[in-house]
């Protein structure tokens, strides 16, 4: 194996364990605020950028500058970001290992998917949709491990644990239960994530990796939008490759190549993923590469009829897709965590990268099928009855790297309002069966409770008798939804928080909502 | 035999005959408590002084904890407050309360709570875990709950309950130390002693809200606890249990202490201006005899 092609799959090994370890690190261990930058991942997104500069608003710079680096040095370098960072890459080389990807005749033709793909995609982008980030490879890549494969560890890991924990073995149980309270405080969440969309998402990850028994790095060839941009990008990158097309005596390159990048009409510059793996098997070594300022094809193949066809789809759908009626207007329940900004813009800048959902402390979030509206499929919800936001956290705001969920400050949390919390007189204990019960009001965090009770004479089997009677001080209400949480009363809530009163939505009037403060502690 | 062996032992005879079904705890068959118990009332600023005279006045830690015994502290960890807020153990308390359990030779110290915000935030905001990681002795151990560690019951003899889920170090432990935070509580009134051993139950705690008075004395009957402390350095005079607002705290640098819980709490009554008949729960618990609640007839110390 020679050097640099070594170097690259320690470079890609490490940067996988890496984003491993920020995945696993994006949890609350003890602190306020995360210690390390756990979204890293997304900030260097080339995608992730896209998205936010076509979001209204100021484009994120204090959290994508290093995604326009990736871009420069692509410039420069060409795709080294597919071949040596790229956590989705490195699992498609290690799956297309395991699955014997075919050899053979490539299919230049469906190389100019991810064109098009992008290129609607950024069209749509444009007119207001913005879905980057079903398609962007990182976020495909986090949110499988969010939703799917974490929860399946967790599981797994926590089934062996408690065959040691109920069936007392000899030594290999004290052991295994020693190392239990490190590890789960450590390499394990908290407690067990439960997430809706685990199975779908895991399928979509599945279909990806599957697509590797067809060719080497299919999805990498022919679909990924981020490779399309970083292509686009690497067309005058420096590096070149010698010799540049095939050679006569030999064509051992047209099928070894993992991403087909050199063909009888050349080496695509804007395939390359910089893998060298051709210093290595051609057999007469000839394989160069090196920094060469001559022009050689760096073309990408489209025609612009196809060109055209896929603005204009993307022009299309777009504004198709968002003359539908806002989901949160037929949906009360419809919330965002705090710090989001107000919907039509958070749906535009958030990549559905999962971050937030991943760290959410209370369990609060949960990815959105359909319903959030047909564009925001894995978009953060927050399901108060699954979990609730919890008072004096803010991590999601610090971990989301699109702007989405802006970063808040405790003292801003605690006057963001997530919602309004609403009691169902009909299922509500004291209202409803003249039982005691006010478990929503001993949770409620807020300084001055944002739930109050009065007393109130009941006649009970004809006794009469006080009973306290809960209330929600709309003013003070923020939404978190601990009472909805923690209501006792089985199935649906008897106290429901609804997006009345959210502090991200835009309206006039109503002065005190946003005005008025609210006590911080 | 003492509550805590007795307790112990019933449930191994229960698992041992009950095979496949809930281990059975009968209350009827507890022995009684005593008569006239020592209760200690002491008022000082400097934290750790106060609890080494409160508890030297019931005759000192080595009164209730033996040479090698397991105990558990079970402070009030509750919610994701910081210390001047009121709504835990005041962490000094903790930690000098563990000190002579420590110093009397325990085997081993557990200190845990089930919390109603984020286990993780509470024992961090609490300040309980941090001061308590300070002390070098293998033998203490601040711990999570451990989800698997809960067991079903069967409670003979339970007026509200007949079944609920205990945590079961809590219940095998040799002693258990009870250590409230002394709260305005707006649905039991108060939250003290007897209140607070809420944190070592399972299941859904939210439903005993009705009618928790009765559910109260049904859990401690269950969980025996060999001396209680209350925590009143400061006390939450409204909008508890969780507080949140400084001017519902009020500086009160006392401590009461007994082993016996329902005196303890009759005591604590007094801290907030009223009778100790004046709490259904302390009531409740008198009458079913699982301690004293007339003050006349408490032997102060
Ligand atoms: S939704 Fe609330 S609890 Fe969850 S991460 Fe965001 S701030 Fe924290
Ligand atoms: S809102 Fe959540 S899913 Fe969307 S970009 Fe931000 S962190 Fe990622």
């Amino acid at each position: 194996m020679n050097g640099l092609r070594r170097l690259r799959i320690v470079c890609q090994l490490g940067c996988l364990l890496g984003f491993f370890w920020l995945f696993v690190a994006t949890e609350y261990r003890g602190l306020d605020e995360l210690p390390y930058p756990v979204s890293l991942l997304f900030r260097i997104d080339p995608l992730a950028a896209l998205a936010d500069f076509f979001a209204p608003g100021a484009f994120a710079w204090r959290l994508l500058w290093p995604a326009l680096l990736v871009i420069v040095a692509t410039g420069l370098l060409g795709r080294f970001f597919c071949g040596w960072i790229c956590p989705l890459g490195t699992t498609l080389d290690g799956a297309g290992r395991l699955l014997k990807s075919p050899g053979g005749r490539p299919r230049p033709g469906l190389r100019k998917i991810k064109y098009l793909l992008l290129l609607g995609l950024s069209a749509a982008a444009l007119f207001g949709v913005q879905v980057f980030g079903w398609f962007d490879p990182l976020s495909l890549f986090l949110r499988t491990l969010t939703f799917s494969l974490y929860p399946v560890y967790n599981l797994f890991a926590n089934r062996v644990f408690d065959f040691f924990y109920d069936h007392q073995l000899p030594l290999i149980s004290d052991l295994v239960n020693g190392a239990y309270p490190f590890w789960r405080d450590h390499l394990m969440a908290f407690q067990q994530p439960v997430f809706a969309l685990g199975l779908f998402t895991a399928l979509v990850f599945l279909a990806v990796l599957l697509l590797e028994k067809f060719e080497r790095r299919f999805w990498c060839r022919n679909l990924c939008p981020l490779g399309a941009l970083l292509g686009l990008c690497s067309r005058h990158a420096l590096v070149r490759r010698e010799p540049a097309s095939l050679c006569s005596d030999c064509s051992r390159c047209q099928s070894a190549c993992r991403m087909a990048a050199t063909g009888s009409d050349g080496h695509a510059r804007s395939e390359c993923v910089l893998c060298f793996e051709c210093t290595e098997y051609c057999p007469a070594e000839r394989v160069r590469f090196g920094f060469h300022s001559r022009e050689g094809s760096g073309q990408v193949d489209l025609r612009r009829r196809e060109v055209v066809t896929a603005l204009a789809v993307g022009a299309l759908v777009g504004p198709t897709a968002s003359i539908a009626p806002a989901a949160a207007s037929a949906d009360s329940y419809l919330l965002r965590p705090p710090g989001a900004v107000a919907e039509d813009e958070f749906l535009r800048r958030c990549i559905r990268c999962g971050e937030c959902l991943k760290v959410c402390i209370g369990r609060a979030l949960q990815p959105a099928w359909l319903d959030a509206g047909p564009l925001g499929l894995w978009t953060p919800r927050l399901v108060a009855r699954f979990g609730y936001c919890e008072y004096n956290c803010t991590l999601c705001g610090q971990v989301c790297p699109t702007g989405a969920l802006r970063p808040l400050t405790l003292e801003q949390k605690h006057k963001t309002v997530i919602g309004l919390a609403v009691l169902d007189k009909d299922r509500c204990l004291p209202y409803a069966r003249n039982e005691e019960c006010l478990v929503c009001e001993e949770h409620c965090p807020t300084g001055r409770k944002a739930i109050v009770f009065e007393q109130k004479q009941v006649l009970v089997r004809s006794r009469i008798k006080m009973l306290k009677i809960p209330r929600v001080v709309g003013k003070l209400c923020i939404g978190c939804g601990i009472c909805e949480t923690r209501c006792p009363v089985e199935g649906r809530s008897a106290i429901r928080v609804t997006n009345e009163n959210e502090s991200r939505r835009k309206r006039d009037g109503l002065a005190w909502k946003a005005d008025e403060k609210r006590p911080s502690a | 035999m003492n509550r805590r062996a007795f307790i112990r032992r019933s449930l191994q005879v229960a698992a041992l005959t009950a095979v496949g079904g809930l281990p059975c705890l009968d209350l009827q068959a507890l022995p009684a408590v005593a008569a006239d118990p020592p209760l200690a009332l002491r008022k000082g600023t400097d934290i750790p002084r106060l609890v080494r005279e409160t508890v030297a006045a019931l005759g000192g830690m080595r009164r209730f904890v033996k040479p090698g015994e397991t105990v558990v502290v079970k402070p009030n960890i509750g919610w994701d407050r910081t210390v001047e807020m009121a709504a835990n153990t005041h962490p000094e308390v903790v930690r000098e309360v563990v000190l002579l359990c420590l110093e009397a030779g325990a085997g081993r110290v557990r200190v845990f709570d089930r919390t109603c915000n984020d286990p993780r935030r509470c024992y961090r905001q609490s300040g309980i875990e941090d001061i308590l990681r300070e002390i070098p002795d293998k033998r203490l151990r601040v711990e999570h709950m451990d989800r698997r560690a809960y067991h079903e019951l069967a409670i003979a003899g339970g007026v509200k309950l007949n079944r609920w889920s205990f945590y079961r170090p809590a219940l095998e432990a040799d002693r258990f130390i009870n250590l409230p935070i002394a709260k305005h509580h707006s649905i039991s009134g108060l939250t003290l002693g007897m209140k607070n051993v809420m944190g070592v139950i399972g299941g859904n705690r939210g439903v005993l809200h009705r009618g928790i008075d009765q559910a109260l004395v049904d859990i401690n009957q269950v969980v025996h606890t060999d001396l209680t402390i209350i925590d009143a350095t400061r006390i939450l005079v409204a909008n508890g249990p969780q507080g949140g607002r400084l001017e519902d705290v009020e500086v009160r640098n006392t401590l009461i202490a007994s082993p016996d819980i329902v005196a303890a709490d009759a005591m604590g009554t007094t801290l907030f201006g009223l009778q100790p008949a004046d709490l259904p729960s302390v009531v409740a618990g008198a009458r079913r005899g699982l301690g004293v609640m007339d003050l006349d007839r408490v032997r102060m110390v």
